[in-house]
């Protein structure tokens, strides 16, 4: 997707790559997850994207700078390697910030705070008890936060209409 | 075929971010920028639910569904802007915006 | 009482003391900056209520002495403290100050009445008394020397009080500036003194000085003495009083007359158990050589306010001579009596300036005895007081210093002689000019006898001059302090030899005087009949040709050189170069405000990295 020169196959190879990643959430048994991941990524984001396209007519990106695109290729490169390595010192050095963490292959019971442990399972039921008990205000902040994106997008979609007329 | 560990979504989930990493490094189209974003985020979600799959823990996937619930704001939000901004200057390529150059 | 209720009583009235000239002051400053009439009114008003403190104080502390002091700055391993100690010489000081200082006060009522500038006047005759006080009770010699500053610099306020005449500005300049390099010396003297000592405290310095004698050293006290020489005009940095008097002339009677003068000689009183043999003869020497010298100057000078200042400074040379004898009391005692009388002359001298409207020159002036008769017999009784008439304040100083100089050292008695010659002969020539005869120019044909408000200072202080010299008459906690000396004096052989030469001094003198001046001519007799000997005396030795011809030929290119030195070091290598490397890291920082957003989003990947980094732990916990 990021190699492709025209932004409508970009968003096309995106779909494809929501979608698989609806698969894997099906392979690790988050149903309600891959349910969602469908429906809110593939079918709204994505189609929020290629509206915009379509709104704007962007054409196939032209072939100058690609000698900036290979630069600051190797430069992500580095950066994505320096992040991921210093995150991993984090996680495994034996610093007091990582102290006691331990991934493989099950988290330490002893580390989870924070109200009563959730157990896994795969019941949509069980996904709801734990957003309503014990994730109770990230749901109302998310709530406002909707509806602060929504009524800013509104906003700033009138101002460009606003401009037009004038 | 060896069994699939958590290892390989991880692996995958590590792929997903680095892609998307790479992508809003490299493009200059600022559309693509903003779905390279989107990909960085998937990859993420990935694997938090892997986490709270081998962890039995749910925490994990009712977080992914936060991480759902503000990336879809973010880019409704992030294209107005672009909206906006293509208002304005007539492209969305990056280096057209680049009004504070010195 | 109990002592502690009445320790704290001493310390606020202390504190009161202190502290009343400088609010009236202040207040002065902030709000009443145009209300003359106002700003008058509170500082006599001060004055009035410094003197009552000042008397209680006297009183309270009887022949004792109180010390108080407090820490008001401490640093490691050094501390500065601030404290008081009122001993016999701060009584005595203090009333001289506090008595004369309210004397002029309501003086300049009257002279000041249609002055623009009341207000800044009063201020600064405000902030002088704070100075003064301070110096008086002060007990350590670094907070005598913040006080020492402060009194230089409202001279230096007080000189430029006229400021828009060139005059006066380069007068009030000239004061500073000399005092400052008798304070810088002063600054030496205390360094030293600390280094020696490990005190500047003045009581815990006697002790030591009384428990180990070696310790003092001819280069501490003479470094000390530096500050005196700054501010009582002694050789070599005497040239600033006579120009002084471009300020009004109440504020020569007090500053450069009766205290300011004075502080020098009471500084020299506190600390003289530091001096050593050599030190204090070399004082007396300069103090007499003074002495004879400002006679002849004065004879050569036709202002009469220049004539009382070296009047003055002839005096101030007596003083350190009585010094540098050995009789510290008498020094002090001289002082006294000259605060009278100086005072007394110089606020003659304003009335008659006022009454001819500012009108300075003594060949302008005459017969004004007619006219302004109190003034006229005021002034002769100042006169006759300082020319050593028997029987006045000014006769039993003068005549202890000169018995003690004829036992101690007999150079120093010749010197001491002929200058009381020339004081009674320029004072009897400064009288008879002025008063006697007939007017010589409008200003003083129309002139008339000045307000109550004038005159009364002077009818007091002539009382003083007269019995001023009766140190019975005192009470014991100011005349203690100088009961040693006067009995040591009274004690000395050749005491009817003394009398009958002083008769004769001032007798010759005023002889020669009426002579020469009596009829009251137009030009100056001496020039007509010795010009050689007349322009001596006028070129005051050139003094201030030399000083004038050092500033600009060896001062000022060695300044200039400094100056260019300064723009190539300080302006250009550190302070642009400092600037060159604010400016580099404004060069890195604007590197991070690139248009482009691809350029930020690397920085925000940057900023991310380095974050991480601080959180393993790379650039340190």
């Amino acid at each position: 997707m990021i190699f492709s020169r025209h932004p409508v196959s970009a968003a096309l190879f995106m779909i494809i790559s929501m979608v698989s990643v609806a698969g894997l959430f099906v392979l690790l048994e988050a149903f309600f997850l891959a349910i969602l991941q469908v429906l809110v990524y593939a079918g709204a984001v994505m189609v929020l994207f290629l509206f915009i396209i379509m709104l704007l007519d962007v054409g196939p990106e032209g072939a100058k700078s690609s000698r900036l695109k290979l630069v600051s290729g190797f430069a992500g490169v580095a950066c994505f390697s320096i992040l991921i390595v210093l995150s991993l010192l984090l996680v495994f050095d034996s610093s007091p910030i990582s102290q006691g963490s331990t991934l493989w292959p099950a988290l330490d019971q002893s580390l989870l705070v924070n109200g009563e442990n959730l157990v896994f399972s795969t019941r949509v039921k069980s996904f709801g008890f734990g957003l309503f008990t014990k994730y109770m205000l990230p749901i109302q902040v998310a709530g406002f936060l909707l509806l602060a994106a929504m009524v800013g997008v509104i906003i700033l979609s009138k101002k460009v209409i606003r401009e037009e007329k004038v | 075929m060896e069994t699939i560990t958590p290892q390989h979504f991880l692996i995958l989930a590590f792929l997903l971010f680095g892609v998307g990493f790479l992508g809003v490094v490299i493009r200059r189209n600022l559309l693509l920028v903003l779905m390279s974003l989107e990909l960085m985020l998937n990859g993420v979600n990935v694997a938090l639910v892997t986490f709270s799959r081998t962890g039995q823990n749910l925490d994990g996937s009712l977080f992914v569904f936060f991480i759902m619930t503000v990336a879809a704001a973010e880019v409704a939000v992030g294209l107005a802007l672009l909206v906006a901004l293509y208002k304005k200057r007539r492209s969305i390529f990056s280096e057209d915006a680049g009004l504070l150059q010195n | 009482m109990p002592a502690c209720y009445r320790t704290n009583r001493m310390e606020s009235v202390i504190l009161s003391v202190l502290l009343l000239p400088l609010l009236s002051s202040l207040v002065t400053l902030l709000f009443l900056r145009n209300r003359g009439n106002v700003a008058a009114l509170l500082s006599v008003a001060t004055a009035g209520g410094i003197l009552v403190f000042s008397l209680y104080l006297i009183f309270a502390t009887g022949d004792g002495m109180y010390a108080w002091e407090m820490s008001w700055l401490t640093l490691a391993g050094w501390e500065l403290k601030l404290g008081f100690l009122i001993d016999g010489s701060a009584r005595l000081l203090l009333f001289v100050v506090s008595f004369v200082g309210f004397l002029i006060h309501v003086f300049s009522l009257g002279y000041m009445h249609d002055d623009d500038a009341k207000a800044r006047y009063f201020g600064g005759l405000s902030i002088f008394m704070f100075s003064m006080l301070g110096i008086t009770l002060a007990d350590n010699l670094i907070i005598i020397f913040v006080f020492w500053e402060l009194v230089g610099f409202s001279s230096y306020l007080l000189i430029a009080h006229y400021f828009s005449t060139k005059e006066a500005a380069e007068a009030s300049k000239k004061a500073f500036i000399v005092n400052r390099v008798g304070d810088f010396g002063f600054l030496i003297g205390i360094v030293l003194t600390y280094w020696t000592f490990q005190t500047v405290n003045i009581q815990e310095l006697k002790a030591l000085v009384d428990f180990d004698p070696n310790l003092i050293s001819t280069t501490l006290c003479l470094a000390l003495a530096c500050g005196f020489i700054g501010k009582s005009a002694q050789f070599p940095l005497h040239v600033w009083l006579p120009d002084a008097m471009a300020g009004p002339t109440p504020v020569s009677a007090l500053i450069h007359a009766a205290t300011m003068v004075a502080a020098g000689i009471y500084l020299l009183f506190r600390i003289d158990f530091l001096f050593t043999g050599d030190a204090l003869t070399l004082l007396a020497f300069l103090g007499a050589a003074m002495g004879l010298f400002a006679g002849f100057c004065a004879l050569g000078q036709s202002d009469i306010k220049k004539i009382l200042a070296y009047s003055t400074l002839s005096q101030l040379g007596y003083m350190a001579a009585a010094f540098g004898l050995g009789m510290p009391g008498i020094a002090l005692f001289h002082l006294m009596t000259h605060a009278f009388f100086k005072a007394l002359m110089f606020l003659g001298s304003g009335s008659v300036i006022h009454a001819c409207h500012h009108e300075q020159d003594i060949f302008k002036y005459g017969g004004l005895r007619q006219k302004m008769p109190i003034t006229a017999l005021t002034f002769l009784v100042g006169v006759l007081a300082i020319s050593g008439v028997n029987f006045l304040s000014g006769y039993f100083s003068k005549d202890a210093i000169l018995l003690g100089a004829y036992n101690e050292n007999m150079i120093i008695f010749v010197l001491l002689y002929a200058g009381a010659l020339l004081t009674s002969l320029y004072m009897f020539r400064l009288y008879f000019l002025t008063f006697e005869g007939q007017p010589r120019s409008n200003n003083s044909k129309k002139a008339h006898e000045s307000s109550a408000l004038m005159t009364g200072p002077l009818i007091v202080l002539a009382f003083l001059s007269i019995v001023g010299g009766y140190h019975s008459l005192y009470p014991t906690s100011i005349s203690g302090v100088l009961l040693p000396d006067i009995e040591r004096v009274a004690a000395m052989p050749n005491h009817l030899w003394m009398i009958v030469l002083g008769t004769g001094a001032w007798i010759v003198g005023s002889l020669t005087a009426k002579y020469l001046y009596g009829r009251g001519g137009e030009n100056e007799p001496l020039l007509t009949r010795f010009p050689a000997f007349y322009d001596l005396c006028k070129s005051k030795l050139f003094f201030d040709e030399i000083y004038g011809f050092y500033v600009s030929k060896i001062q000022d290119p060695f300044a200039r050189f400094i100056e260019v030195m300064e723009l190539l070091f300080i302006s250009g290598l550190m302070v642009r170069g400092s600037a060159g490397i604010s400016g580099l890291f404004a060069l890195l920082g604007k590197a991070c405000y690139v248009g482009k957003i691809h350029a930020y989003s690397f920085w925000f990947i940057l900023g991310t990295i380095g974050f991480l980094a601080y959180a393993v732990g790379l650039f340190g916990n």
